[in-house]
């Protein structure tokens, strides 16, 4: 057996722990990679455990045999084998064979499996029963989590996108949510960036808040769990950090996203964005299952972008000081005087394109290893994992050790107990990726002259030259390290009371430490002798309880009731804890103590937060043709005025399975048809968790005095947000379970909109929280499954497409200035327009020639300077040849039309193919990076778009002429749709061939299963967009669409193979 | 049967007892901060009230105490673009960062909490009281005196807003009222402050001389000249301040900050810092260097000429007053003075002018002396008549003027002495252009404008 392992065991492991040797060499130790501990300990550790519950089976007669499919012959493993009238069972193994004690020649097996027809065979005097199964393409027996709870795909009456573990074992995922992205319907997922461990942005049928978070609810095998980043040494890095970046995807078991009001009203207050139920894997009774998989690739920038070379570079600096001396009228020009564009000075003399500096081929590497298995009374689910994953930026790494374990235990006929405790250990080396300014790297090597020098005449590095920070010295010296522990741990009781009733109750924990370590060397810093350093520890705990009763009851197979009712309490409690230095004796000491000045502004402080719930469910149906489903929540929270507290969000749905009706059951192509329909409330309480109360603030400090002073001004009848949603659904299956359609129509109004209202600063505050105004989001959901061949060549696909229809339905006047709500720099909110929704400038073009400017069009005000040639050809919206701010108009919108996913899977006998386009239409993207990349004055480098600027009078173009100072502001401080571009794309998201080792192979390895895969992962993406990627996220709330530069996507390559014994 | 259900009912029992509601949870008050209605219970948080209200006076005067008093008058040009030249040049718009006084009314919020909650703490009377919200009143009229020198007509707030049914929307109330509500908390303040705090306090912290100083410098702006002579004459007998005697003490009075001749000054420290160092003494340039007209109005043989530039080159690109003699470019300390804003030299040549405007012998003598005193410790001749003074100046008004134009450079105080005397246009006219009284106010900016549809821009910006 180890032998078989030893390839993976060579695999080199990563140095979490053992962080000692730091010390020394702080720099180049830090992402080294040792052996940490070999695979084969792991393996031994695991096995032991499986030994061990092996002995706790029975001795009884064996059944053995093998399962195959019936037309491809293909061994089928993960099939389900229950001796009938029992709950034992087992799961055939990856080359399809199985083993089973059965008690009496009576015994009758049950083999079932997903999208098979299940049979049952009768066990006789049989010892050995191979078995075909045929494939059903019926997948509607699936179960699907619901909140609090499963049911059949086939009963739901409310809206629901569930994606199982089958779908994800094609491709190498290494978080989450990238797995949701272009697969479900109606979920928007965009990647923050692509630095490793970055934050995702996933937002369910639209933002339907304006100031309180869009971010669905996240629950993880029954706990709702942190996904807000805490990271608070944002400087760098605007992003945040994934909280769910710590969750190991292949513990996945299903994702289930409940999208319409009914489904999620179950969740209340915190559902208004939709609820993301994330299902792990538990062990079933029979043999232990082992598998280790183990995957390594590279990742590459998957395009650069032009910039000027030296000379070309150093011609458009001198034209600014001559169109300068233009501008001013002058005859005679005088010298550009500037240093960088003397070629002979050492420090000027270079000509280096700053990407090919910065940008690596990185390599990646994971290995995961899973037990799972089980006896009657005890099963059991165990894996671990370690993620090493350089990022494409110099210097940028992400590593991650994950360990759970989900085991359940029967006690008695009435008594279930069970435990799911989850572990997660993540570093994070990051760099800064996103924003502005001498901090953000991939700006700043797009914008560095190319003429700077990489080092001094003496070989030594130039870190800091002309005001700008050298990025690689940044890259390389700075640190900004992010090291996360996360516990998730789930307990739970389930008590039969009496027959169909059952009471449960759990007991859940979610804690985060993170701890961020942040350093600025001298060597980076323009002072001599001046370092600095930040440290933030920052401890993030959840607690809840949930119980609640359930009640199943069927008369006659016909009439079907259950019910739900419970009680449920959690509390967040987040505290922080920092402190600032500088003036370190050494830049190789980087913690605090050896800071020779500690700040005075040091951090330490709690906020809490709590949540009581009642909730309850009742469902009826018909024979399965008639469903009704009711569901109300009472959320009270802390963060709300005494008086309100409580809120009360209801739903109701009703599904009509028109296909058994008798007039269309003879419709020989319908195999199963359903209508649905759901009405349903939720909120969203996400403000400050004291912003009712009103807030005296601490720190408000004078010298060492300390000081508080009203920072909130209060607002006690502060109360939810509410979601109203409406949904209509059809579900058909045709042509013999060929064809799977879902679609699903919603309307979906957010009322009470918790804004801060920006109030005169007279009255000593800037904003005050209030409920106003309403969000609209309607939409349109298809998907379709279609099982295109099915012979022994196979090729399945699903495809989905999602319209939503963003719209801002009211403000309150009091809150509008000259109509709209101006939100950050680019965007405004405006009635009837949506979210999203850009205001600037309207760039026509350029003045060819002075005399171009037929209308004295002027700059700012009637005595301003005239446009001429060169000069950009601004909109004149009101006609009063004055360009200000009169003439801002609706420049862009970042909402895209539709987004999308195509999967498709082939297979031939033991090679299979997964091919997954990702779909994006319709969107703006407001490309600040752009607008920094053709910013000449500020002595950027720039794209070589600015080789076709003005020159001279006549010249024909679109480029206006670049002056020094940008009196005009031609190039810069306008918001103008020169900057935006289309965002639309289609990209071939994952491309992954597969080979399954043949039988013969494995028996003589002696395992049961060998797969091996090659993966291509952003290969193509076909787009019109000119910056790095068109996945450009609004990583803080409604700043959609807007590209500052952030770490950009890569192409990337994987090898995997995954072994089961 | 009957046993299981008996067993089954005492679990559930059990159970529904190990859970039972309690809807106390949902009680959560701040733990790191106070709610609404939590603080102001304490004499502790009563004093951290007004340290409240000083901490905000830094945000105040971090920058703006040399826009509004110095960019726009005749002693500082600017090598820079931006906010400097948009001042130098009289240029102003709504836009500008100085044409926003939302900080001052954070100072003024601030202290109406105080002085409305203090109270309640102490009780009506207590001295202990009295003394803090003698304190907040004092800070209030600092604020409102800026605010009318700046933009003249201004909402004047003297409650706490504490819920959104007050009066949110307000309107401009003419100067002369806030400028008597300045002068009535000023004297709640001169009565009910500390005499002195016997430490470092005194220059950083409102007590009796430094609410009588202020009080002396809103007579001034008003023209009272007998009340500022009742005032005047209260802090030149206040035994904390005298003036330093030697020029590098006088150096320190801005480098170190603390002086004996200083009465109110913004405290800073490393933490806590301003923009001294950006307005006047980095890089290739500051954001104000001395005018050409500056540096040709110093009398030969005044000591105090290389305390305050750069004079080893002949175009300076630093103001070395604050930052000190021959400060780096490359400092890596930062920009941690106090910023006076008030000192002693000020209050005796305030004092100079009041007297020469009420005339007479004996007036006009002290008058002298008072500038002489001034003049001689920079090492320049006493001028030994007002006709000595007038021959080279004009009139003994010019003359004190500018002595105060020299001894209080760049501190902020220019541009409002030649809006008080009248002489702003006069002196401005010939360099950018300024001609309009209305336009001595600043704009009110659009970000106030914008936030209040009651808000009328001030006349001349309209």
């Amino acid at each position: 057996m180890y032998g078989a392992i030893s390839s993976p065991g060579s695999i080199q492991f990563i140095n979490l722990t053992n962080f000692k040797s730091m010390k020394k060499n702080y720099l180049l130790n830090v992402f080294k990679l040792k052996k940490f501990f070999s695979a084969k300990k792991m393996i031994l550790l695991l096995l032991v455990l499986v030994i061990n519950s092996a002995f706790a089976g029975s001795q009884q007669a064996l059944v053995t045999g093998k399962i195959t499919d019936l037309n491809s012959g293909a061994p089928l493993p993960g099939v389900n084998i229950i001796i009938k009238g029992t709950t034992k069972g087992v799961s055939s193994n990856f080359d399809g064979t199985y083993s089973i004690d059965v008690s009496s020649p009576k015994d009758v097996l049950v083999f079932s499996f997903l999208g098979y027809t299940a049979q049952e065979i009768s066990v006789g005097n049989n010892k050995n029963i191979n078995i075909k199964l045929a494939e059903s393409t019926q997948q509607l027996d699936e179960m699907v989590v619901i909140g609090y709870g499963a049911m059949k795909k086939r009963n739901l009456t409310g809206s629901i996108t569930s994606i199982s573990s089958k779908s994800l074992e094609n491709t190498p995922i290494k978080d989450v949510m990238s797995a949701l992205q272009g697969r479900a319907s109606g979920v928007q997922v965009v990647s923050n960036s692509g630095a490793p461990g970055d934050g995702i942005t996933v937002t369910v049928r639209g933002q339907s808040s304006l100031n309180s978070g869009n971010d669905p609810l996240y629950v993880i095998d029954g706990v709702a769990v942190e996904t807000t980043s805490l990271s608070l040494l944002n400087g760098w890095d605007t992003h945040g950090l994934n909280p769910l970046a710590d969750i190991n995807p292949n513990d996945i078991e299903s994702i289930e996203v409940l999208k319409d009001g009914a489904s999620t009203s179950i969740y209340g207050s915190r559902a208004a964005n939709g609820v993301i139920l994330i299902t792990t894997k538990r062990g079933h009774e029979g043999k232990a299952n082992i598998k280790v998989n183990v995957f390594t690739g590279l990742s590459k920038i998957t395009r650069k972008l032009s910039v000027l070379n030296a000379s070309q570079w150093r011609e458009i600096i001198m034209d600014t000081y001559k169109n300068l001396d233009d501008y001013n009228n002058k005859t005679t020009y005088a010298d550009a005087h500037w240093t960088a564009i003397d070629s002979l000075n050492p420090m000027n003399s270079g000509d280096v394109d700053w990407q090919d500096v910065m940008y690596r081929t990185a390599k990646q590497k994971q290995i995961e290893l899973s037990v799972t298995g089980g006896t009657k009374n005890a099963k059991y689910a165990l894996s671990t994992s370690a993620l090493d994953q350089d990022g494409i930026f110099l210097a940028s790494n992400f590593k991650r050790i994950t360990s759970r374990l989900n085991a359940d235990f029967t006690v008695s006929d009435k008594l279930k107990i069970g435990y799911n405790l989850s572990y997660a250990h993540a570093v994070n080396n990051r760099i800064n990726a996103g924003g502005t300014g001498n901090n953000s790297l991939v700006q700043s090597i797009l914008v560095r002259p190319p003429v700077y020098s990489l080092t001094y005449p003496n070989g030594d590095p130039i870190n800091y030259f002309n005001g700008k920070r050298n990025p690689v010295g940044l890259a390389k010296e700075a640190t900004h390290l992010n090291t996360t522990n996360r516990v998730i741990g789930n307990q739970y009781l389930e008590y039969e009371i009496i027959k169909n009733l059952k009471f449960k109750t759990t007991l859940s924990l979610d804690f985060i430490s993170m701890k961020e370590d942040q350093f600025y060397p001298t060597t980076v810093d323009y002072r001599a002798g001046y370092n600095s350093g930040a440290v933030r520890a920052t401890s993030n705990q959840t607690w809840a309880n949930e119980n609640y009763l359930t009640y199943v009851k069927s008369f006659n197979n016909e009439h079907n009731f259950s019910a739900l009712v419970g009680y449920s309490q959690q509390e967040w409690k987040l505290e922080t804890t920092g402190l600032d230095g500088m003036y370190f004796a050494s830049d190789n000491i980087r913690t605090l103590n050896g800071a020779g000045t500690i700040s005075n502004q040091a951090v330490n402080t709690t906020v809490e937060h709590s949540l009581a719930s009642y909730f309850g469910r009742l469902s009826y149906d018909y024979k399965s043709k008639y469903l009704f489903q009711a569901n109300l929540r009472a959320d009270g929270s802390s963060r709300f005025g005494k008086n309100n507290r409580f809120g009360y969000f209801p739903s109701a749905s009703a599904a009509w399975r028109f296909s058994d009706e008798s007039f269309i059951k003879n419709l020989s192509f319908l195999n199963d048809g359903k209508l649905r329909f759901s009405a349903g409330q939720t909120g969203n309480e996400a403000i400050g968790n004291y912003t009712s109360q009103g807030e005296f603030a601490l720190s408000t400090n004078y010298l060492d005095n300390s000081g508080a002073s009203p920072t909130v001004m209060p607002n006690s009848g502060l109360t939810w947000e509410t979601t109203t949603q409406y949904d209509a659904g059809i579900d058909l299956t045709l042509l013999k379970n060929r064809i799977i359609f879902t679609g699903d129509a919603y309307l979906k109004k957010t009322s009470d909109l918790l804004f801060a209202v920006p109030i005169p600063e007279t009255t000593g505050f800037g904003y005050i929280t209030q409920n106003i105004g309403e969000v609209q989001n309607k939409g349109l959901e298809l998907s379709l499954t279609t099982y295109n061949f099915t012979g022994k060549f196979k090729w399945n696909s699903s495809f989905n497409i999602s319209f939503n229809r963003n719209k801002i339905l009211s403000l309150p006047e009091e809150v509008l200035t000259n109509g709209y709500i101006q939100n950050g720099t680019y965007h405004i909110l405006k009635e009837g327009e949506s979210i999203g929704t850009f205001y600037g400038w309207n760039y026509l073009g350029v003045y060819s020639r002075d005399e171009d400017n037929v209308n004295h069009v002027r700059m700012g005000s009637s005595n301003g300077k005239e446009f001429r040639g060169g000069d950009p050809i601004w909109d004149d919206l009101n006609g009063d040849n004055i360009i200000d701010d009169n003439d801002k108009q609706i420049i862009g919108n970042a909402q895209p039309k539709f987004t999308g996913g195509f999967n498709n899977d082939f297979s031939y006998k033991n090679f299979s193919l997964n091919v997954f386009f990702q779909f994006t239409y319709g969107n703006d993207i407001y490309s600040n990076l752009n607008m920094m990349r053709n910013w000449v004055f500020a002595y950027n480098n720039v794209s070589t778009d600015a080789l076709n600027r003005w020159k001279e009078q006549g010249d024909v173009t679109d480029y206006p002429r670049p002056i020094r100072l940008d009196p005009l502001k031609n190039e810069y401080q306008r918001v103008s749709n020169r900057w935006i571009e289309d965002g639309s794309f289609l990209r071939l998201k994952n491309i992954t061939l597969a080979y399954n080792v043949p039988e013969q192979i494995l028996n003589k390895l002696k395992i049961s299963g060998l797969k091996f895969y090659v993966t291509g992962q952003n290969l193509v993406t076909w787009t019109h967009y000119t910056g790095y990627d068109p996945e450009v996220s609004s990583y803080s709330g409604l700043r959609l669409g807007v590209d500052d530069g952030s770490y950009p996507q890569s192409r990337t390559y994987i090898f995997g193979l995954n072994v089961q014994f | 049967m009957k046993i299981k259900y008996f067993k089954s009912t005492i679990i559930v029992a059990l159970l529904f007892f190990a859970i039972s509601c309690d809807n106390d949870i949902l009680d959560k008050a701040p733990v790191s901060s106070f709610s609404g209605e939590g603080f102001y219970l304490t004499t502790s948080d009563a004093q951290a009230g007004i340290y409240g209200i000083y901490n905000s006076t830094q945000g105040v005067f971090r920058t703006n105490f040399a826009y509004w008093g110095e960019g726009r008058a005749d002693n500082v040009k600017t090598e820079q673009s931006g906010e400097g030249l948009t001042l130098i040049q009289n240029n102003l718009n709504e836009s500008a960062s100085s044409a926003n006084w939302s900080s001052l009314y954070t100072m003024i919020s601030r202290a109406n909490y105080a002085v409305k909650y203090i109270p309640n703490v102490y009780g009506e009377g207590d001295p202990a009281g009295n003394q803090l919200i003698g304190q907040a009143r004092a800070l209030r009229a600092l604020a409102y005196f800026y605010l009318v020198k700046v933009w003249g007509d201004v909402p004047l707030i003297t409650e706490p807003y504490t819920s959104i049914e007050q009066d949110i929307f307000v309107t401009k109330t003419n100067k002369e009222a806030v400028l008597d509500q300045i002068e009535e908390d000023l004297v709640y303040a001169v009565n009910n402050c500390t005499e002195k705090y016997n430490n470092n306090n005194d220059r950083i912290m409102i007590n009796k001389g430094s609410a009588n100083a202020l009080l002396t410098k809103v007579y001034m702006w008003r023209h009272k000249y007998t009340e500022a002579l009742a005032t005047s004459a209260v802090v030149l007998k206040n035994p904390l301040y005298s003036l330093v005697s030697t020029m590098d003490e006088w150096g320190k009075i801005f480098t170190d900050g603390y002086s004996k001749e200083s009465i109110f000054e913004v405290g800073y420290n490393d933490d806590q810092t301003n923009s001294l160092r950006v307005l006047y003494a980095i890089g290739s340039y500051a954001i104000f260097t001395p005018s050409e007209k500056f540096k040709a109005s110093y009398e030969t043989g005044d000591l105090r000429i290389s305390y305050v530039y750069d004079t080893t080159i002949a175009e300076p690109k630093a103001i070395w007053k604050f930052l000190g003699k021959g400060v780096s470019d490359e400092d890596a300390s930062k920009s941690h003075q106090n910023i006076v804003l008030i000192r002693l030299a000020d209050i005796m040549l305030l004092r100079a002018e009041a007297l020469n405007q009420l005339g007479g012998a004996a007036n006009k003598a002290e008058a002298l002396s008072l500038l002489n005193t001034i003049r001689t410790r920079a090492g320049l001749p006493a001028f030994e008549t007002e006709e000595t003074a007038s021959t080279q100046y004009g009139n003994l008004e010019s003359a004190i003027l500018h002595e105060r134009s020299i001894e209080l450079c760049f501190e902020g105080q220019r541009w409002f002495d030649l809006v008080r005397t009248g002489r702003a246009i006069s002196t401005m006219n010939p360099l950018n252009g300024l001609s309009e009284e209305s336009n001595l106010v600043w704009p009110i900016s659009t970000t106030v404008l914008n936030k209040n549809p009651n808000m009328e821009q001030n006349d001349y910006y309209k």
